[in-house]
């Protein structure tokens, strides 16, 4: 062989600890981003960040708006809002020292108080003359977001929040108002202040549209329509529709041609079709711009009151188009020819999708779409309120100023206090109803907030990242409903409801984040420092020319560039440099020719690694100084190797999803592909082998397991909790299971499963389960419950009272219903609490009305009002706990535990959406075993299988079985996870098949079984539907009032009803006995009286109608049927009993 | 045909066997027998003074009854809580354990194991015609945990974690049981069994892909037997006779007892029938219970071995709890019969 052999040997020499032969270095575990990700981001953060600026940024602009307050009466008189702030959550009472001690979160939850800080605001006023400035003024408290940065749990690390009885698990992001946990969930919308361009093909109509939405403006909707070739502008505020060429001329543009080329460009055929509009206007006689806008202001709907003379109309017409047309594009000095290329923009979007339909935008797209989160609601509510408040202080200020002669000088500051509460209690009645209804703001909106539900950790996780569209439910068309491409590491594809709101109900994707609004001014600077064109300097020809593409910001039309792709790389670059916010987009659009950037709040983003000649930017050694902790997911982000990227920037680029794949024009890489799932299906072990509805069934199914809740569980006194008593962590777990914490707070137990079938009693997803199991823990859950009651005081001075039962004479022995009362009238905790057992013994006061403040307190008569328990099975008292609410009324909460056993007809799932109930309990040694005498916890029958296709589901079971031969936990991560091949090598290892087939004997007969059987643990879901709270029959008992039918329902001890397809089949076979019986003689059978002569209804025997005794018959009818004559008749019609047998 | 018993292992807790010359059914219900059918004992009621641990009562009482405790000669040495004739309980009935521990401990916690179960005498307040003679048969360790007995080797079982100024307070009142009644009464973790490794009685199908010998590994049993030929042809009427157990215990009993009690159980079982066989009820079939059995002479071998009669009804479960969910419709022979002697098989 030629060659130096120096060169050759420094060849073999390892360069940096690589040989030539070595395979090219891959970014091995670049999925640790993910956790450093979720460390600054987390899962919730689009919440809390939300609630940040709203406090920080969005309260102080609101004030900023409205912050001067003037008197109609003295125009002296001067209050201005100078700043504003909250505090940190504090007490609403006062303690000893006056002052207002600060509160936990879960001093809240259990005191049934409100977790809220105090807003202060700043306050400058003129008294005496004199210039008076009061610092941190309260005007009202706000609900604080848990985990927010005027939360006290902001930055407390794990030992902190355990001494505030907090959960380090717990995300956060929901708020605590009067004791409940409130959720606003994300909402999905539109977007505003982008053209919309859709295709009605009803009315045969292209339509751009777009909705203007300013900080302080109005909402306004402005359409484009063009229809049988005529374009016109529409908008609420004109009473009919604007042909284009005069709404242009209105907007300052005169001559024809320079309409023509701002709407239609140089392209023939848009001019062509574009040209009848300008034959419009000149019919309508329109030909100057003010001619324009004469016509215009005659056709201006006005909504305000008449004040003063009428102005002309050029005039009204043109504040029309000044402030309330499309109010999203800046107007300066009246120079209105932004407004004009805007609307020409829109009229050329129009121009070309009606020439080609495949411009048409995509509503669903999930680019187009803006989520509004809790800080963007609760800026709205502040908003309305703050408003209102300053309303109200403004009528106090002058009805004092009206005085002429006042016994002290005036002082706003007194004014002020009192007026405090409409803020404090909007906030809280607004986040507990959920109903969010601005009249200022024209909007109604109900069902926002909803409480948490924390019936086990992952449902009250999936709550935190659920995303709400704004579609109504019962619209019959599928587009927002359907997945959508775009949505491809956004939004989880498989977690979303069932039923009718399948599609519309979305969850966040793991890797995800929201964007807060971004000041746009920096922005536009840089635009221009880049080279890009004022566009109010070009014409129709520039805009449209061939190689110059339109800038927009944030949906408004900046400038040109020649240079599209110079300026975004230059763009990109400048913000991988950190010299512009990373959430910022940026995209080149090709078929509208436009550069776009957006900085606006509401886009979901992800982080992806900047791939740069082939070669991804994040190397190993940079994952090697994260993995040692030197580094954060920040410095990644500073150092631009990594980047946000939001769905738009997203179309634009070329993403590979494996170091592999990636090719020349690649310009990112995924950093893992299972974060395309969200938190609660990223529980599923091999989800990407399973049929994908299965995995939707069980997102909706892990939200219904019983296991861990969070640390803080024994603490807490909820409504309703389940617990399991030995939760285990899954045999096969997944990477999202270790990043949400589900390893810690499980909620299922790792059931050994022979999948054959066994005895019949297994037929339709039933499971059999092994006894010795059960009476070993397996499936053993608490559930508690919380049982309220309220020490009311009364106004005239009386009040509720507990009091130790007590008996007429001391010999006599106590009734057993208050055996468990201590001598505080309170359930002693750990006793045992009987179906109708006292455990509260309360008293009230007969008369709670009439003034008793001079009567003697041992004179007042009371009645008992003790509350006793209901359930059918027995429980223990767990806690009694007293406190006093907010509002110093005494509270006592009293929580009862019951402890259960699986039985017959609970519902079981593994996590892949087969679900079953308990057909059987086994003893042990019937149970089949193996040879090493191994019996299952549970037999599943394999029927369940060929139609469901959850392989996964097998896959989890040979993992689980090697993992568990092994004593290793194995994963089963989306897209990854164990490989089946290794997992069958270990089981061969270990003396077992590799197929995890196993040779059982049978417990009853000894003999082997004559088929293998697929053997091995799958972790099992306890779901919350237990018999035990749904058996229930009844043989007599309550009726309804009205109809005299039996109750409905379990909880009201109801009948069971033959409904009208139970009673079809009665009648088609004939069984007229059986019919009468059902629905008569059981349910509400009536003697009436009747009068053969008048066939009305009469009583004892008498008819009141006939004034006589003589003809009446006695006959049985339902009561229902009684009462419906009657009704009949109070409507002035007669129905006649008419007999023909009457004895 | 000549029963045998190869003894390959045999440790405290694991005791590995060939039983030859029974037939399967006899073997099966050896296997059952051993799992469900031999008495120890174990905590069957706990009563709280008090409990300030994180863990619920029941939480606790479950945990208690989980723990084996050492239950040697239980059959003989221990009365049935419902056959004894005192009233509220006696020393021949049950065993009281207390555990009163209190975490006095700053800044850690502590573990209260199944080591503070302390014994505690119950009172010799027997029923008339109780000699007591039940108490003579027991060690000196009857009654203790598991992992208080001397030649215990491992960790005690973790009862709860207390933390400072947390306590426990419980009396416990171990009983005898089988583990019909209740899985904490079994003196097994697992009973293996196999017989015919190589599959030559063609009981089972093996299921394989392309070769059956590499996919599916020989259990060691096989060892003990002949390969088959490749030409060897099927016999029809071959039963199986050998069959390999591995019986492992919680430690309540000995590995060895297990197997003994169980030959004993099964054998007092069939003398019952054969009794039964002999002596026919006169009156009421099902009221067997009346029949004045107990007076009469019984098949013996030894001297000191006497069949007692079968005590309870039909269909109800030894501890009569009211669940029975397992013993429904099995008729009981009673668990208490003793025998030490032999029969013949």
């Amino acid at each position: 062989m030629e060659g130096d052999p120096e060169d050759w040997t420094s060849l073999q020499k390892p360069y940096r600890g690589l040989r030539l032969s070595d395979p090219i270095k891959s970014v091995e575990d670049k999925w640790l981003l993910l956790p450093a990700f979720l460390k600054v981001k987390g899962l919730v953060k689009q919440h809390i960040d939300s609630f940040n600026y709203f406090v920080d940024h969005d309260l102080k602009a609101i004030v900023r708006a409205n912050s001067k307050v003037n008197s109609d009466v003295d125009p002296r008189f001067s209050f201005t809002f100078l700043d504003i702030k909250v505090g940190l959550p504090q007490s609403e009472q006062q303690d000893m020292t006056g002052k207002k001690a600060l509160i936990t979160p879960h001093e809240c939850r259990l005191r049934d108080a409100t977790y809220s800080a105090p807003i202060m605001v700043d306050i400058e006023y003129v008294r005496d003359g004199k210039r008076i400035v009061r610092h941190n003024v309260v005007i009202g408290r706000l609900p604080i977001m848990l985990r927010s940065n005027k939360c006290i749990l902001a930055g407390k690390n794990e030992s902190e929040l355990a001494g505030l009885n907090e959960c380090p698990l717990d995300p956060g992001g929901y708020f605590v108002v009067k004791g409940t946990e409130k959720v606003i969930l994300v909402q999905e919308q539109l977007s505003k202040n982008r053209i919309i361009v859709e295709i009605d093909a009803a009315k045969a109509m292209v339509s751009a549209s777009v909705t203007s939405s300013t900080h302080s403006g109005l909402k306004s909707k402005t359409y484009v329509n063009m229809r049988k070739g005529l374009i016109v502008l529409k908008h609420n505020s004109f009473s009919e529709d604007v042909p284009i060429a005069i709404a242009m001329k209105a907007l300052g543009i005169q001559s024809d041609k320079e309409i023509l080329l701002l709407c239609a460009g140089n392209t023939e055929s848009y001019q062509e079709s574009f040209a009848p509009n300008l034959e419009e206007s000149s019919r309508a006689g329109v030909f100057t711009i003010h001619q324009a806008r004469e016509w215009l202001g005659a056709r201006v709907r006005s909504t305000r009151r008449p004040t003063g003379p009428r102005r002309p109309n050029w005039e009204e017409g043109l504040e029309c188009l000044l402030m309330i047309v499309l109010t999203h594009v800046p107007v300066v000095d009246m120079d209105l020819s932004h407004k004009a290329v805007y609307v020409a923009t829109m009229c050329r979007r129009v121009l070309m999708a009606q020439e080609d339909a495949s411009l048409v935008d995509d509503r669903d797209y999930v680019g187009n779409k803006r989520l509004e989160l809790a800080g963007q609601l609760l800026s709205l509510l502040f908003e309305d309120q703050f408003k209102a408040y300053v309303a109200q202080l403004k009528t106090a200020f002058d009805k004092v100023l009206k005085k002429p002669v006042r016994t002290s000088p005036f002082d706003p500051y007194t004014t002020m206090v009192v007026n405090g509460y409409i803020i404090t209690t909007g906030f809280v009645r607004a986040i507990s109803t959920g109903n969010w209804s601005l009249k200022r703001f024209r909007m109604d909106r109900a069902g926002v907030t909803h409480v948490l539900s924390r019936l086990s950790y992952i449902s009250a996780l999936g709550m935190m990242t659920r995303i709400s569209s704004q579609f109504e439910k019962t619209r019959k068309v599928s587009g927002p409903r359907a997945l959508q491409p775009s949505q491809w590491g956004m939004l989880c594809p498989s977690d979303t409801p069932e039923g009718e709101s399948c599609g519309l109900v979305k969850n966040l994707a793991l890797m995800t984040h929201i964007t807060t609004d971004v000041d746009e001014m920096p922005l536009q600077k840089i635009v221009t420092l880049l080279g890009v064109e004022d566009i109010c300097l070009s014409t129709g020809t520039e805009i449209y020319g061939r190689t110059s593409f339109v800038v927009h910001i944030n949906g408004s039309i900046v400038g040109l560039t020649r240079f599209p792709s110079r300026f975004v790389s230059q763009f990109r670059k400048l913000r991988r440099a950190g010299k512009i916010n990373e959430f910022v987009g940026v995209y080149i659009n090709h078929h509208h020719k436009t550069v776009y950037i957006a900085s606006d709040g509401g886009r979901i983003c992800r982080p992806l690694i900047i791939v740069e000649g082939m070669h991804p930017k994040v190397t190993r050694e940079h994952i090697e100084l994260l993995k040692a902790g030197k580094v954060t997911f920040e410095t990644f982000l500073r150092s631009g190797l990594v980047e946000y990227v939001d769905v738009n920037e997203e179309n634009d680029s070329h993403i590979a999803l494996y170091e592999k794949d990636i090719e020349p024009s690649t310009t990112h890489l995924e950093i893992e592909p299972f974060t395309i799932l969200g938190a609660v299906a990223g529980l599923i072990p091999y989800p990407h082998h399973n049929q994908s509805p299965r995995n939707t069934y069980q997102c909706a199914m892990g939200k219904q397991a019983i296991g861990a809740i969070a640390y803080n569980q024994l603490n807490r006194i909820d409504t309703l909790l389940y617990l399991l008593v030995y939760p285990q962590q899954p045999m096969v777990k997944t990477k999202t299971i270790e990043l949400v914490g589900y390893d810690k707070l499980p909620a299922g137990q790792n059931a050994t499963v022979a999948i054959m079938s066994f005895s019949g009693y297994d037929i339709e997803d039933a499971l059999i389960l092994n006894r010795a199991s059960i009476e070993r823990g397996y499936g053993r859950c608490q559930v508690f419950r919380k049982n309220t009651a309220i020490i009311r005081k009364y106004a005239n001075g009386t009040y509720d009272r507990l009091v130790a039962p007590s008996t007429n004479t001391p010999d006599e022995k106590l009734p057993k219903r208050f055996e468990i009362l201590d001598i505080d009238g309170l359930a002693r905790p750990g006793e045992r609490v009987d179906p109708d057992d006292v455990y509260i013994n309360k008293q009230s006061p007969k008369d709670t009305v009439t003034n008793t403040v001079n009567i003697n307190p041992a004179q007042v008569e009371y009645r008992n009002t003790p509350m006793t328990y209901k359930t059918k099975v027995a429980g223990y008292i767990d806690k009694v706990m007293i406190t006093d609410t907010d509002h110093d009324q005494a509270l006592v909460k009293v929580l009862i535990r019951q402890t259960r056993v699986p039985e017959l007809g609970d519902k079981f799932s593994s996590r892949h959406g087969q679900k079953g109930v308990v057909g059987l309990i086994v003893p042990q040694e019937d149970m089949p075993f193996n040879d090493q005498g191994i019996c299952p916890d549970s037999i599943m029958n394999p029927h369940g299988f060929p139609s469901r296709m959850t392989v996964g589901k097998m896959i989890e079971l040979l993992a689980g079985k090697a993992g568990v031969l092994r004593g290793t936990l194995e994963y089963g991560t989306a897209f990854g996870g164990s490989k089946v091949e290794d997992m069958s090598r270990i089981l061969i290892e270990q003396g077992f098949s590799y197929s995890g087939k196993d040779m059982l004997t049978s417990g009853i007969t000894g003999e082997p079984l004559e088929a293998y059987v697929y053997f091995g643990p799958i972790y099992y879901q306890k779901l919350k539907h237990m018999v035990m709270d749904k058996m229930h029959a009844r043989a007599k008992g309550p009726r309804a009032t009205l109809t005299r039918q039996p109750t409905e329902g379990r909880s009201r001890d109801g009948g069971l009803r033959l409904g009208e397809m139970e009673r079809d089949c009665l009648v088609g076979y004939g069984a007229t006995q059986l019919l009468l019986e059902r629905l008569m003689i059981s349910s509400d059978q009536f003697q009436v009286h009747a009068c053969q002569t008048c066939g009305l209804m009469g009583y004892n025997g008498w008819c009141p109608y006939c004034k006589s005794s003589k003809k009446m018959a006695q006959l049985t009818i339902p009561y229902a049927a009684k009462l419906l004559f009657q009704e009949l008749i109070s409507m002035n019609v007669i129905p006649r009993l008419i007999m023909d047998d009457a004895a | 045909m000549n029963s045998t018993v190869t003894i390959r292992e045999l440790k405290r807790d694991k005791c590995n066997f060939v039983l030859r010359g029974v037939n399967l059914g006899f073997a099966n219900s050896f296997r059952r027998t051993m799992m469900a059918d031999i008495p120890t004992v174990a905590i069957d009621l706990v009563e709280f003074e008090s409990n300030t641990t994180v863990l619920p009562d029941e939480f606790i009482a479950h945990r208690l009854g989980m723990i084996p405790l050492v239950s040697t000669n239980c059959d003989e040495s221990m009365k049935y809580t419902r056959e004894c004739d005192c009233v509220e309980g006696c020393s021949l009935c049950m065993i009281e354990l207390r555990i009163d521990f209190r975490c006095d401990r700053p800044g850690t916690t502590m573990n209260i194991t199944s080591n503070h179960l302390e014994i505690r005498p119950m009172p010799d307040n027997w029923g008339p015609g109780n000699t007591g003679e039940e108490l003579a048969k027991r060690t000196p360790e009857f009654g203790i945990p598991v992992s208080k007995s001397k030649d215990f080797s491992g960790f005690p079982i973790l009862i709860a974690s207390l933390r400072k100024g947390q306590e426990l307070k419980v009396r416990c009142y171990a009983k005898k049981g089988i583990a019909k009644d209740h899985a904490k009464w079994s003196p097994c973790t697992a009973v293996g069994f196999e017989y015919d490794p190589y599959n030559k009685l063609r009981h089972t199908s093996y299921w394989f892909e392309t070769d059956k010998a590499a996919e599916w590994p020989l259990s060691p049993n096989a060892a003990e037997e002949d390969a088959p030929l490749d030409d060897e042809p099927f016999d029809y009427d071959a039963e199986p006779d050998r069959f390999y157990y591995n019986v492992e215990t919680d430690g309540s009993l000995t590995a060895k007892e297990v197997v003994l009690k169980a030959l004993a159980d099964m054998r007092s079982r069939a003398a019952t029938i054969v009794f039964n066989i002999d002596n026919p009820p006169t009156s009421d079939a099902m009221d067997i219970s009346e029949a004045p059995m107990a007076q009469m002479p019984l098949p013996t071998r030894a001297a000191n071995g006497s069949y007692a009669s079968p005590s309870t009804g039909w269909g109800t479960s030894p501890n009569g709890s009211g669940s029975g969910t397992g013993g429904q419709g099995t008729g009981w022979a009673s668990p208490n019969v003793t025998a030490a002697g032999g029969w013949a098989v």
